[in-house]
């Protein structure tokens, strides 16, 4: 080959590799060596070809290899990377020009160039068999091939870098949408979780606003008052309570909202079920900033009707208990009664005996006679003032006639005995028929009667020895459709021939008591249009019974309409 | 000779029966004294003259009737006692005559039958 073919190749050569660029730009710093490497051994027809990027410090470097005829011989590139560090050191600026070696039995000329100016980048290494190797025209391409390279690897890692950079930026940016997604999802549950907690907890719950504004009623509020959730927005919820009470809980409500303070009424709220007003307790507690600003209001609503009709009730019951006990602790009373009646009583005979010997003295003594009879007359006082003194201690003030559930009324009077029966020995049993019709009369009466059968039944139990102390409560119908009590005992009994005595007042076989309780329970009887009696059972003890008659039919219908 | 000592003692904290009783005995011709409790009576110069005791049975706050008689039977005087209660209490009687009581009388009870009483007492007729 002459030496104007060898230029004209030189150029060609050194087009090819300036034109390199052109291929590679946009690779990755592998496919730029490749292609270097490939363009290199073609162009100058080298045996072994190598070059290295260095990686950034602590990671490997990106070495690649390319022989002539696989079959020549078999290198790998980290093997020839370590040999031209160990034959020719770390600087570039003092690798010789040539060296010769003898890589896989073969010897190779073998010129290596650094790439970057201080081989900062890499290093690229020719080998050749030939022994003219490296020719003037050969190192030059072989330098603008390494320029070149230095450029396009410089160019690749930063493209690269950016790469890494931008792959970085979008797995960070996906890693934080799916977090912000997973935050989303859960917020959502949350309230997902929330509402469906106010909407099926089964409590009336409401929020306003910092202003007093109704923002929020559960589904639970709006069926209890059958109103749309607009209807009661804002100020709407008014229209809910019961006119009497709108001015006062308004007003109530306005002053919590200015101040905070925690908002608590009973009102009377309108309910759809049965289209009436029912007592509520509405409570709400402010939501308040870090500055004790009001952010909100939350509040409840509690019906609370039921319990306050049952509160009323039991009021009621207990003001009847109290009339009762009163009436219970009569038995002992009575012995206190009798003694107050008697001691006057014994004046009077004391004092008129005195009087009618001094009347009858000869001469007679008339002004102790004068006296003795003013102390009669004023004992005679002292026993009406007694009298007068029991009667209010025992009479209810106002005499009731009412509608009387007479089982209802012996159960509760069973209930107030159960702990003497218990302390007795004696087992109650009761067949209350289920169909008993209502009487009129007065309830505490009644049971002031039945409680005297019971304790009259109890004391006639309480010698007994030797045989079971039963006592038996029967309601039902008598042949006259009369409603009918009987207290069955198996106590001492009375004497045959006093059965008729029993019910006088002051009769008593008792040793306690005055021996009124059955008197007056007759009376009472009787002023409820009825009938009280006694027999003997066949067996042991007695059976007091009475019976009156039922209310007529109608009549619980028309007290009431009466009393609405 | 000693007169039978014929003072009637009434032991009783009701005071119509203090101021009533007194002035019937007068009538019917003892000599009386009345006492509010068993204590003033027991500190009284009158023991020892009284032929005759009607003693309440309950006076509440101090002796009762029985606990005087007890006393006075602790104490060797021998005075007969006629007993007056105003409680109904039928049953008491037996007891009290069981434990030498010549009477016992529930108020309201008759001159009569607090005549008869106060002979049986006094072993008078």
């Amino acid at each position: 080959m002459g030496e104007t073919e060898r230029l004209k190749r030189c150029i060609n050569d050194l087009i090819s590799v300036l034109a390199l660029p052109a291929i590679w730009t946009g690779s990755d710093p592998t496919h730029v060596l490749s292609t270097l490497l490939e363009a290199l051994r073609g162009m100058l027809g080298l045996d072994l070809v190598y070059a290295r990027m260095n990686g950034p410090a602590g990671e490997a470097p990106i070495e690649v290899v390319r022989v002539a005829g696989a079959d020549t011989f078999t290198v790998q590139a980290h093997e020839i990377g370590g040999m031209l560090d160990e034959r020719l050191g770390a600087d570039p600026r003092n690798w010789p020009p040539v060296t010769r070696n003898v890589i896989a039995g073969t010897e190779v000329s073998i010129v290596a160039m650094p790439l970057g100016l201080q081989g900062e980048m890499g290093a690229l290494m020719a080998g050749s068999g030939r022994a003219d190797f490296p020719r003037e025209t050969e190192r030059l391409v072989l330098g603008v091939a390494a320029n070149q390279a230095a450029i396009g690897l410089r160019e690749a890692r930063l493209l690269s870098d950016q790469k890494r950079l931008a792959t970085e930026l979008d797995q960070r940016v996906a890693r934080r949408t799916a977090e912000l997604t997973a935050a989303n999802q859960a917020l959502r549950q949350s309230e997902l979780n929330l509402r469906q907690m106010t909407e099926t907890i089964p409590e009336m719950l409401w929020s306003a606003t910092s202003d007093g504004a109704i923002d929020y009623c559960n589904a639970r509020l709006l069926d209890y008052t059958g109103c749309s959730a607009e209807a009661v927005m804002g100020s709407g919820w008014t229209k809910l309570l019961h006119p009497n009470d709108v001015e006062q809980t308004v007003r109530e409500w306005i002053s919590c909202v200015k101040t905070g303070a925690p908002y608590r009424v009973e009102v009377r709220i309108f309910h759809r079920g049965d289209g009436t007003y029912r007592w509520c307790v509405t409570n709400a507690r402010p939501l308040l900033d870090q500055h004790g600003g009001i952010l909100k209001w939350h509040g409840t609503v509690v019906d609370m009707h039921d319990w306050k009709q049952a509160q009323e009730a039991l009021r009621n019951t207990q003001a009847e208990l109290a009339h009762m006990t009163r009436v219970m602790t009569m038995g002992e009373l009575t012995a206190a009664i009798a003694h107050e009646i008697n001691q006057p009583l014994s004046g009077i005979i004391t004092n008129a005996s005195t009087s009618l010997r001094m009347l009858a003295g000869d001469p007679p003594n008339v002004d102790g006679a004068l006296e003795t009879a003013r102390r009669t007359i004023r004992d005679a006082n002292r026993v009406s003032d007694v009298i007068t003194r029991l009667r209010q201690l025992y009479t209810k003030k106002e005499a009731a006639a009412e509608s009387v559930d007479l089982n209802e009324a012996t159960r509760e009077v069973i209930a107030l005995s159960l702990g003497v029966m218990q302390k007795d020995g004696v087992i109650p049993r009761t067949e209350l028929a289920a169909d008993l019709p209502r009487v009129t009369g007065d309830r505490v009466q009644l049971q002031q009667v039945v409680l005297n059968l019971v304790r009259n039944a109890l004391d006639a139990m309480s010698v007994v020895e030797g045989r079971p102390r039963e006592l038996l409560i029967r309601t039902g119908r008598d042949e006259r459709d009369r409603v009918l009590l009987t207290v069955h005992d198996t106590g001492v009994g009375f004497q045959r021939e006093s059965a008729d005595r029993l019910f006088d007042p002051f009769y008593t076989t008792k040793t306690s008591g005055m021996g009124i309780g059955l008197s007056v329970s007759r009376s009472i009887i009787e002023s409820h249009h009825g009938r009280l009696w006694a027999v003997l059972n066949e067996g042991p003890g007695a059976t007091f019974s009475f019976s009156i008659p039922c209310e007529p039919a109608g009549a619980r219908v028309a007290s009431l309409v009466s009393s609405a | 000779m000693i007169a039978t000592p014929s003072l009637v003692s009434v032991v009783d904290d009701d005071p119509s029966v203090r101021e009533s009783l007194p002035d019937l005995l007068h009538e019917l011709g003892f000599a009386a004294r009345a006492f509010v409790s068993a204590e003033e009576f027991l500190v009284s110069d009158c023991v020892e003259q009284t032929g005759c005791l009607i003693l309440d049975i309950a006076m509440p706050g101090g002796m009762s009737g029985p606990d005087l008689q007890h006393e006075l039977m602790l104490r060797r005087q021998q005075i007969p006692i006629i007993f007056i209660t105003a409680n109904g209490d039928q049953t008491i009687r037996p007891r009290l005559l069981a434990q030498g009581a010549v009477a016992c009388l529930f108020k309201p009870f008759s001159d009569t039958a607090l005549l008869e009483a106060i002979n049986a007492a006094l072993g008078t007729s």
